[in-house]
């Protein structure tokens, strides 16, 4: 029953914010002459099928969905965001945004993923508090937004490094001109959390600093990111492995596999070119941890051509492990299987090519077909979960093919 | 026998020339509007979401036209970007809640209402449109 309520609190919480935005929209409604307050409605959806050649491994997306138990799976894609913005005046606005997708802890409730107050403090510089969506790599704040991107999705060797949505807290957006050259500088403070299966992981006192400098069709992103970290595990296959730890005398392991001392520093750099004809995306991005996940870097290099409606594409990623986040000493056999497969299983490693296709069916309508081949490394699932019994099975070192479909719509 | 092929050769200057006439666009205010005349540089940045007020602090309104080739064109001169760019930008700025996107207004004759209205609403039209009524802040090549 607990439970029941706990599910059921965050679609509420939804739907009353909505409903509130509604009940003044419909206030102001028979003005018609764009002055403020007014109230605006937009909204993005993607529905995606997902389907890999191995049958015996899902694909999945870490942190942002749990691996599907259907094939083609919906769950790794599919989402519906909408959004009203209340412009109170010309110089501040009320902006929610609620967010239905599956979850790393396989649960599909809306969620509000902005809530946030706008002020414009000065020509060029705003200031936002409430919920905003994190931005700690380039195309972070907008990983949901399908729509805006070329591909299915982002790709998931960098964007697999962080998998928080949301940041509870400030930030400064501020936006000059040198020359011919555009700055945005987005210093952010906040905290934020995502659930997973009988667990969860939190961010807090983070605070980081984007820069993104914009010429012509040329644009470069910088950004670092630091906070301290929680990660609560409480899945069967931790407690099999704390028991196995501490029967072994390693039970101060344990501490570095969870609990809520941690510290993690994200940093990325990208560019992106886009000149109407030709797309080229790359971004280098790198994940710190001190415990509980492994430090692990990644890159991708993406580049597309527009012949008409239609945009071919193929991107090459790569994430790599830097530094496995425990270490133990287990005598041979089943205990040390047991902790390598652990570890294995927390380790996202691996290469891919995708090539793919976007056809701008309509304003509003983007249809995309992707195929990723993927290889995750030897001691990696890289995004995969295995359907079968962890301990018996190896997803590092294949080959894997896997095929999404999606039509995103903006509206 | 003259005339004819010089009345040909006006014709032909007349048709080049005329979708180019046509095609001039213009960034208006109302005529009452404080607003200053702008530069190219300016405008591009509030219709990129990038800034949302004049130097000396006074917020700026933006006025959008429904989707047209006319839309299109606004965005493509004074942008650089085609389409699907501009559609793709602006569904990152407002999602992401960085910027409100121009407030789109039914067709030219509402547009015009709302400037004498809002008088620090911009918009653009064709030069053809910009009557007593607007005043024109900025040219478009």
């Amino acid at each position: 029953m607990t439970a029941r309520l706990r599910l059921r609190q965050p679609l509420r919480s939804a739907v009353a914010a909505l409903a509130l935005t509604f009940a003044s929209a419909s206030a102001c409604a028979a003005d018609d002459a764009a002055q403020p307050p007014r109230v605006e409605f937009s909204g993005f959806a993607t529905l995606g099928a997902v389907s890999t050649d191995n049958k015996d491994v899902w694909f999945a997306r870490w942190g942002v969905n749990f691996p599907g138990d259907s094939d083609p799976d919906f769950s790794a894609d599919s989402l519906i965001g909408l959004q009203a913005s209340l412009r109170l005046t010309a110089y501040n606005a009320i902006t929610l945004q609620a967010l239905a997708m599956e979850d790393g802890s396989e649960r599909q409730d809306p969620r509000i993923t902005l809530a946030f107050f706008r002020q414009t403090l000065a020509p060029g510089l705003s200031m936002r508090i409430g919920r905003l969506r994190v931005p700690f790599f380039m195309l972070s704040d907008s990983l949901y937004i399908n729509y805006a991107n070329p591909w299915v999705r982002p790709p998931v060797e960098v964007y697999g490094l962080n998998p928080f949505n949301d940041l509870d807290g400030i930030d400064f957006i501020y936006h000059t001109r040198i020359g011919e050259l555009d700055a945005e500088i987005h210093p952010y403070y906040g905290r934020g959390e995502i659930p997973f299966p009988e667990g969860k992981a939190r961010l807090d006192e983070t605070w980081g600093l984007n820069v993104a400098l914009t010429q012509g069709n040329l644009s470069l992103h910088l950004g670092r990111g630091d906070g301290r970290f929680t990660f609560e595990r409480g899945d069967a296959q931790f407690r099999a492995i704390a028991a196995v730890l501490r029967a072994a005398g390693q039970g101060s392991v344990v501490t570095d596999l969870s609990g809520a001392k941690g510290k993690t520093s994200f940093y990325s750099i990208g560019v992106q070119w886009d000149d109407g004809l030709w797309q080229t995306i790359g971004e280098y991005a790198r994940r710190d941890a001190n415990r509980y996940v492994p430090s692990a870097y990644g890159w991708y290099l993406s580049l597309g051509r527009r012949f008409g409606s239609v945009t071919p594409y193929v991107s090459v990623a790569r994430q790599t492990l830097h530094k496995q986040f425990a270490e133990a000493t287990l005598p041979p056999g089943r205990l040390a299987t047991a902790w390598e497969t652990f570890l294995t299983s927390r380790n996202n490693a691996q290469r891919s090519v995708t090539l793919g296709t976007r056809w701008d069916v309509s304003r509003q309508a983007a249809l995309k077909a992707e195929l990723t081949h993927a290889r995750p490394d030897r001691d990696s699932w890289g995004s995969y979960f295995p359907r079968e019994t962890p301990t018996t099975m190896r997803i590092g070192g294949r080959a894997l093919n896997t095929l999404s479909i999606s039509v995103d719509v903006n509206f | 026998m003259v005339r004819k092929p010089y009345a040909i050769l006006v014709a032909c200057l007349t048709w080049f020339m005329a979708p180019c006439a046509l095609a001039q666009i213009v960034i208006v205010s109302g005529a009452q509007s404080p607003l200053p005349e702008l530069t190219r540089t300016q405008v591009e940045q509030f219709y990129l979401g990038r800034a949302h007020s004049l130097p000396d602090g006074v917020a700026v309104t933006l006025a959008d036209l429904p989707a047209s080739p006319l839309r299109d064109r606004f965005y493509q001169n004074l942008t650089g970007k085609n389409p699907g760019q501009i559609r793709a930008h602006w569904s990152r700025m407002v999602f992401t809640g960085r910027a409100l996107p121009p407030q789109e207004a039914a067709d030219i004759a509402q547009l015009r209402q709302w400037l004498n209205s809002i008088p620090n609403m911009i918009g653009y039209m064709p030069s053809a449109e910009a009557d007593s009524r607007v005043r024109v802040l900025l040219r478009l090549p």
